[in-house]
């Protein structure tokens, strides 16, 4: 028996040493330079100072207005990304002529870098040369180009709009899996019972896939809040900021200021937020018995 | 589980934990016999670029056959970081390529080695321009010599121009005047190739430091001759006061966001009439534009007839704990030879460092002659030393593009943004004399 033991902690050894070295270590790192004033032009002047950088973090403005713009940002992404997803995969899930190829073409956006769909999305919005203005305009539906990036009423629910288009993919796949689980008995019942088509989807479809609903989109909140990218290729958190969410902002502190404290400062405070999210997103699943899959 | 099984799975352990260990460990230096392997990096990796290094590393090799030269291009937008990471971590490196922009930041934590003893035995040191050592210099110390310089100038459409009847304007008020001239949202022309995003400071502190004229003090640029910084000067409120024109007027909305890129975009495809760039976009005009339609100018001055202009740049220098020292300082002497040092600025678009390579033919004619002429009138295009002693140097274009923006968009008052840069710098230099 205690050999057995033995021979499990010693199988768990390179998973333990990867975890600890590559997650834990700059997990400590990190909260340990939050106190720190730590900055790459004199990393020999490193030392404590104390809540310094999170006062500093809750007086800046930038900040205050990052942390609203990551609940739009999260709020508006997962919602769209889940109502166009679901959509997606119920249509994906008849049969019809060239449905692996439609898959495929659907389903690519997610095998794309965030970094790079940022690029892709600026030159679209671009108001003098994008395309998205070019057709608008063409289509008889705007008679000035907008500046989609450059006009802060714009800005957020542009990069927003390519977050959508990223994300829809995920749930697509992840819902139509689901979907494909459905036993046929359960609608062949319900058609019996004379249910019509909406009535399937709300009394039969939504209730078994229920878990797999609560699960992704769940997941996908803190996904979203936590990625930096798409923000980061298109606006770079521009005009004048109007585009930060924290996790961009940090990544803003690190690149322009080289400064890793408070860069570290405005990662533990997402560190709380996401802490907060996950308690409730634990009971949550309890409740529904969502982590089945 | 058999017992064959977990024998096997013990093994394939061990070797996964062996593997992760090895990883950990620092690389041996790699250099056995008499062979010396010299590790160089670069920052500013372009494809074209790091080809024409690595060819004049062969050849440098051929010609030393006792250095090898392992060459890394990271990519270049996690260069500088790569860069930081290898030398705080102290992995071998001999050769790295220091910017203007992060040189004070490497001295500053001792990662670079002066280089003034190995230069003063270089006998092409001579002919070096006095604007490349000044770019490589940290406190009267050399800290690396640059590969080439890059420098302002304007390019316009000269179609466009001769189409109106204009000349090319020589100040910023003309200039102004002009790109109004060429205007016109409705054909989605646009006189002036705005950059309000990454790098608008390139025009804020120009048309600033150009209106400040003689005040400026050339050798610490962001402060007048009086100490006080030359945002609080009543010169840099009109400096600012036609920037914002420059914008509304000239310029299509959306460039409060656009970049190099989005800028060079522009002009290139015909949206708009005036592009203020380095050499180094000389390449891409040649290819996308029709031959005729552009023409190079030199920049444009201030009221006071005074146009400041910085040369940048980015170079080689030698790590501080290389143990290859002196055949580092080989292969610099080498890349920074006139004749390697020419044909390279040639191929990629940039100022050569030796004084004697304005005498070739190819910057005589062309869109570089404008910046030989520019350099003939020292009176009117002054050159003064970039900021890059203070730590928030790095911060600065994020800080004013940010609050510029703010400016552009109406958020906030010309007097609020101009005070918030003079605070900036005060503190700057209330924390470089700490």
């Amino acid at each position: 028996m205690k050999k057995q033991r033995l021979f499990i902690l010693s199988g768990l050894i390179p998973a333990l040493l990867l975890v600890l070295a590559f997650t834990y270590y700059p997990f400590l790192k990190g909260i340990i330079m939050a106190f720190q004033e730590y900055k790459l032009f004199d990393l020999r002047g490193v030392h404590f100072v104390g809540l310094d950088n999170f006062k500093a973090a809750f007086d800046d403005p930038k900040f205050l207005s990052a942390l609203e713009n990551s609940g739009y940002w999260v709020f508006f992404s997962l919602i769209l990304q889940f109502l166009f997803g679901f959509s997606l995969a119920l249509v994906l899930k008849k049969q019809f002529r060239g449905r692996g190829v439609y898959q495929g073409f659907v389903f690519y956006s997610w095998a794309l870098s965030g970094f790079l769909i940022g690029m892709i999305w600026k030159w679209m919005f671009n108001s003098q040369i994008g395309v998205i203005n070019d057709l608008l305009l063409q289509a008889g539906i705007i008679h000035e180009r907008i500046g989609f990036l450059s006009d802060p009423k714009w800005a957020m629910i542009s990069v927003i709009i390519a977050n959508v288009w990223y994300g829809i993919a995920f749930f697509a796949i992840m819902l139509l899996a689901a979907l494909q689980s459905v036993p046929s008995e359960l609608y062949e019942a319900a058609v019996m019972d004379g249910a019509n088509g909406f009535r399937r989807l709300w009394n039969v479809t939504l209730p078994y896939i229920l878990p797999t609903i609560i699960a992704t989109t769940l997941l996908r909140a803190i996904w979203i809040f936590n990625d930096p990218t798409i923000i980061y290729g298109l606006t770079n958190g521009g005009p004048a900021g109007s585009t930060h969410i924290l996790s961009s902002l940090m990544l803003d502190r690190i690149i322009y200021a080289g400064d890793y404290g408070a860069a570290s400062a405005i990662g533990i405070i997402m560190i709380v937020i996401l802490l907060f999210y996950t308690i409730f997103f634990l009971s949550v699943t309890k409740a529904e018995k969502a982590g089945e899959f | 589980m058999n017992k064959r099984k977990k024998v096997l799975a013990s093994l394939l352990c061990a070797v996964v934990t062996v593997g992760l260990l090895a990883g950990c460990s620092s690389k041996g230096n790699g250099d056995g016999g008499d062979k010396v392997t010299l590790r160089m990096i670069e920052s500013l990796t372009s494809p074209k670029r790091t080809e024409l290094i690595q060819a004049m590393i062969t050849k440098f090799e051929t010609a030393n056959p006792n250095i090898k030269v392992e060459f890394i291009s990271p990519p270049f937008d996690q260069a500088d970081n790569k860069i930081r990471t290898m030398l705080g971590s102290d992995e071998q490196l001999d050769v790295l390529e220091v910017r203007d922009l992060n040189v004070a930041e490497l001295v500053n934590n001792g990662y670079v080695e002066p280089l003034n003893a190995y230069a003063d035995k270089w006998k092409d040191y001579a002919s070096v321009s006095a604007v490349s050592k000044s770019v490589g210099t940290v406190s009267d110390k050399l800290y690396f010599v640059p590969n080439g310089l890059y420098e302002r100038q304007m390019f316009y459409r000269s179609d466009w121009l001769k189409e109106a009847g204009l000349n090319p304007p020589t100040t910023w008020e003309e200039l102004y005047e002009t790109a109004k001239k060429l205007t016109d949202p409705a054909k989605n022309r646009f006189g002036f190739s705005f950059r309000g995003g990454a790098g608008s400071t390139g025009t804020t502190d120009a048309m600033i430091l150009a209106y400040n004229g003689d005040k400026v003090n050339l050798e610490d640029s962001m402060f007048t001759k009086d100490g006080a910084t030359v945002f609080s000067t009543p010169e840099a409120k009109a400096a600012m006061e036609l920037y914002l024109k420059l914008y509304k007027d000239t310029s299509p909305p959306d460039s409060i966001n656009w970049g190099f890129q989005e800028q060079v975009q522009a002009f290139t495809s015909g949206v708009t009439g005036i592009l203020l760039q380095d050499p180094d976009v000389i390449q891409s005009l040649q290819e996308k534009m029709t031959e005729g339609t552009w023409a190079t100018a030199p920049l444009v001055t201030g009221p006071t007839g005074k146009a400041l202009f910085a040369a940048g740049g980015a170079g080689w220098g030698i790590a501080s704990k290389s143990k290859h020292k002196e055949e580092a300082w080989k292969l610099i002497e080498f890349l920074s030879s006139p004749a390697e040092n020419t044909a390279f600025s040639k191929d990629y678009g940039l100022i050569p460092i030796h004084t004697s390579a304005t005498e070739d033919e190819f910057f005589k004619t062309g869109p570089y002659k404008t910046l030989i002429d520019m350099s003939n009138k020292p009176d009117t295009f002054v050159n003064f030393k970039p900021p890059f002693q203070y730590p928030g140097t790095g911060n600065w274009g994020q800080v004013a593009m940010e609050s510029g923006q703010s400016l552009l968009l109406g958020k906030s008052t010309l007097e609020d943004t101009l005070g918030k840069w003079d605070d900036f710098w005060v503190i700057q230099k209330a924390e470089l004399q700490k």
